[in-house]
């Protein structure tokens, strides 16, 4: 096995990145209006894969906690998260606010939010269970995809994954129906191996992800015969590894640049194939090296703006596809990560934490 | 009119929009991740949230929903009211969608402004227009992925419409020609040539598969290292069941170095590459060793010469011309070997 040196992972700078995040946005960010929760998810995900998470003080533990609970809304099409109170009109601290459908929940968002909530260690009490199932159930359409937000809002595989990953945190698969919504993702598929995000669309990295993950995220019994064969699991394979350039990043489309998420979207397909060592991931890792800001943060491609997307992203594909370092570089130690649960997006820990506490106590 | 000088900048200094009280986004203590909103946005989403709250749905809120996109175009709630407010005053579909031929371009990005665009089109169902629009949309973003897949929603939801269909094929070779390398583009060409259905004229497919067949030749000859091409050949040829052998006289010249001894026949069937052309290809060799993979499976000596030829092929691939797939060839041979161990 090939060892290599790399310069250090600057684990301090991506965390105080992403906590300069959680405490404000400047104006150019005000387009993630409609998406806040998923920034705070890829903030508190950053500290969490970097150990970090647990050692942050408590009074802001618990005031991450309260306003995620605080996102929960309750309406006639169940419950779920909304991705902040951009719809929600000032009332005071007892006054309970009917939700309305403008400010309903966000399937997407609720996913985020459950990842964001055990990574906190919440014990989940306050879990609308039966409503994110009657969510689930209002969002799916005809074809088999879910729409974002009930009775609206667009549909494509990103939710369909939201909506598999939501069931199987719950154990509860009666929200959904899974022969459908596997048939939209078969539909998917693409000539060159990987998944569209529609019907018809292009092979697309992280659509990839989102399709294979949600196979196999299915209950067996459901998914059996919607899993890949021999052939088209070789093809899928050889397409992913294809994405990849001699520096070691990944692309997410044929012909396209390297873009660091996609060492994310890519390496964790792979992973869910069995095929990670197939690929080198000690180049990634190099790739991702370079897109680290010095002071903290990664970026999309090198010397670029980092922001807590690409920076969660790059640390969850390395934490999945861990390059082989030599354990004589002083560095090797500032990158080694706990791995991470490749279909829930987690590290193990916190996914374990969810399969205990997310499901409905037995009796 | 939101761009007019001669209007106050904030609803609340409008005299219009006196009888509505505003309301004030809900933030408790600690918010996580909070946005310093601009005065205009807070000034626009209050009263967004109050229209919302009432119900309201007039002239005038199309005005304050496209405020509040203009600055946000990611703000779903504001286009969802937008659009059932749309309908609900029966505005012209027309002159929103000229806007969104403004929008679309600005927010190529927002998933939503795309969106919207197909609630419209399924109303007014006159697809043959937003070819021109798409191909404008995509002078801007040639690989824009929002712009793409609305051309293909587009021809699949009026798949019936023969008048939408007919200039496809052209369209992409257009594209193609400005840019061989571009994938969203060859994506396109298999949707039109064979993921969609059989056209008139195409009815032929020996003959449609003859015209692909050398099209990605000529596409390959002109530039060898173009994934794009070689996944469309793969991809064409596994789903026609073809076998890849009937391409290797094609491909054998791209998987080594320029021969100049070769003398220039011109062989339409399997152009050569070009003195300048960067050798040998490694999708060619790739292919070629796929080829020999298929030989191995044969009983006797053929069987051997196959497995013989693609491990030496895998191994150039790992050792010099694909060296980041070095595991991945690594791969193949073992996996090759397993398969012809001499039975015991």
């Amino acid at each position: 096995m090939t060892t290599a040196r790399l310069p250090a992972f600057l684990r301090a700078g991506h965390v105080s990145h992403c906590k300069r995040c959680l405490t404000g946005l400047p104006s150019s960010q005000m387009d993630h209006d409609g998406g806040r929760l998923g920034i705070g998810f890829y903030c508190l995900g950053t500290m969490d894969l970097l150990g970090s998470l647990q050692d942050q003080p408590e009074f802001d533990r618990e005031s991450w906690k309260e306003w995620l609970w605080d996102q929960q809304t309750h309406g006639e099409c169940g419950s779920g998260f909304r991705p902040s109170p951009f719809m929600t009109a000032n009332h005071s601290e007892d006054e309970i606010i009917e939700c309305t459908k403008y400010d309903s929940p966000h399937v997407i968002m609720t996913y985020t939010a459950i990842l964001s909530l055990a990574m906190l260690r919440d014990d989940f009490t306050k879990l609308d269970r039966a409503g994110l199932t009657t969510l689930l159930r209002s969002c799916q359409r005809e074809d088999g995809s879910f729409s974002t937000v009930p009775g609206g809002g667009e549909t494509d595989l990103r939710t369909l994954y939201c909506a598999f990953a939501i069931s199987s945190m719950l154990n509860d698969w009666s929200g959904i129906d899974v022969d459908r919504a596997l048939r939209f993702v078969a539909s998917c598929k693409s000539y060159e191996g990987g998944y569209g995000q529609s019907s018809f669309c292009e092979a697309h990295g992280g659509i990839t992800y989102i399709a294979l993950a949600s196979i196999y995220l299915a209950p067996t019994h459901l998914s059996a015969k919607y899993l890949p064969t021999l052939t088209e699991r070789e093809q899928t394979i050889r397409w992913l590894l294809s994405n990849q350039f001699q520096s070691g990043g990944f692309c997410g489309r044929t012909n396209k640049v390297a873009d660091s998420c996609y060492c994310f979207w890519c390496g964790a397909s792979l992973k869910i194939l069995g095929a990670s060592e197939f690929f080198d991931a000690t180049a990634m890792a190099s790739f991702l090296a370079t897109c680290q800001f010095k002071f903290g943060g990664i970026s999309k491609h090198p010397g670029e703006h980092p922001d807590p997307y690409h920076t969660y992203l790059s640390i969850a594909a390395l934490s999945i596809n861990p390059p082989s370092l030599d354990p004589l570089d002083p560095n090797s130690e500032t990158w080694k990560l706990e791995p991470l649960d490749p279909l829930l997006n987690a590290k193990l820990s916190t996914a374990a934490w969810i399969r205990k506490h997310v499901p409905a106590a037995s009796d | 009119m939101f761009d007019d000088d001669n209007e106050p900048k904030f609803f609340s200094e409008r005299p219009e929009w006196e009888d509505v009280v505003p309301l004030e986004q809900y933030e408790n203590m600690a918010p996580l991740a909070p946005i310093m909103y601009t005065p205009e946005y807070k000034d626009a989403t209050n009263y967004f949230r109050a229209i919302a709250k009432s119900g309201e749905k007039s002239a005038r809120v199309l005005e304050l929903t496209e405020a509040v996109i203009r600055m946000n175009p990611g703000h779903y709630s504001a286009w969802q009211y937008r659009y059932e407010t749309l309908l609900a005053t029966s505005s012209s579909l027309t002159t929103e969608l000229a806007l969104m031929d403004e929008l679309a371009v600005k927010y190529l990005k927002s998933y939503q402004v795309w969106h919207h665009r197909r609630l419209l089109q399924t109303l007014i169902r006159k697809p043959v227009p937003e070819l021109a629009f798409i191909t404008r949309s995509l002078a801007e973003d040639s690989k824009n992925y929002h712009t793409w897949s609305y051309r293909q929603w587009l021809l699949g939801y009026f798949n019936d419409e023969n008048e939408l269909w007919t200039g496809e094929l052209d369209f992409v070779d257009e594209i193609l020609a400005k840019d061989v390398r571009n994938n969203s583009a060859w994506h396109h060409r298999y949707f039109v040539v064979w993921a969609s259905g059989v056209r008139d004229g195409d009815q032929d497919r020996e003959r449609v598969l003859r015209r692909e067949l050398t099209f990605v030749k000529q596409s390959i000859s002109l530039a060898p290292n173009n994934a794009s091409a070689w996944n469309y050949l793969r991809g064409v040829l596994q789903s026609q069941k073809i076998p890849f052998e009937t391409l290797a006289a094609f491909v054998k010249p791209y998987s080594e170095l320029f021969d100049p001894s070769v003398t220039d026949i011109i062989d339409v069937d399997n152009p050569r590459p070009s003195s300048t052309a960067q050798l040998p290809c490694a999708a060619a060799i790739e292919f070629l060793a796929d080829v020999y993979e298929e030989q191995s499976k044969e009983e006797g000596e053929r069987g051997a010469e196959g497995r013989l030829k693609a491990i030496e092929l895998w191994k150039s691939l790992a050792n010099e011309h694909d060296t980041i797939r070095k595991n991945y060839w690594e791969y193949r041979i073992r996996e090759i070997l397993a398969a012809n161990k001499p039975k015991a």
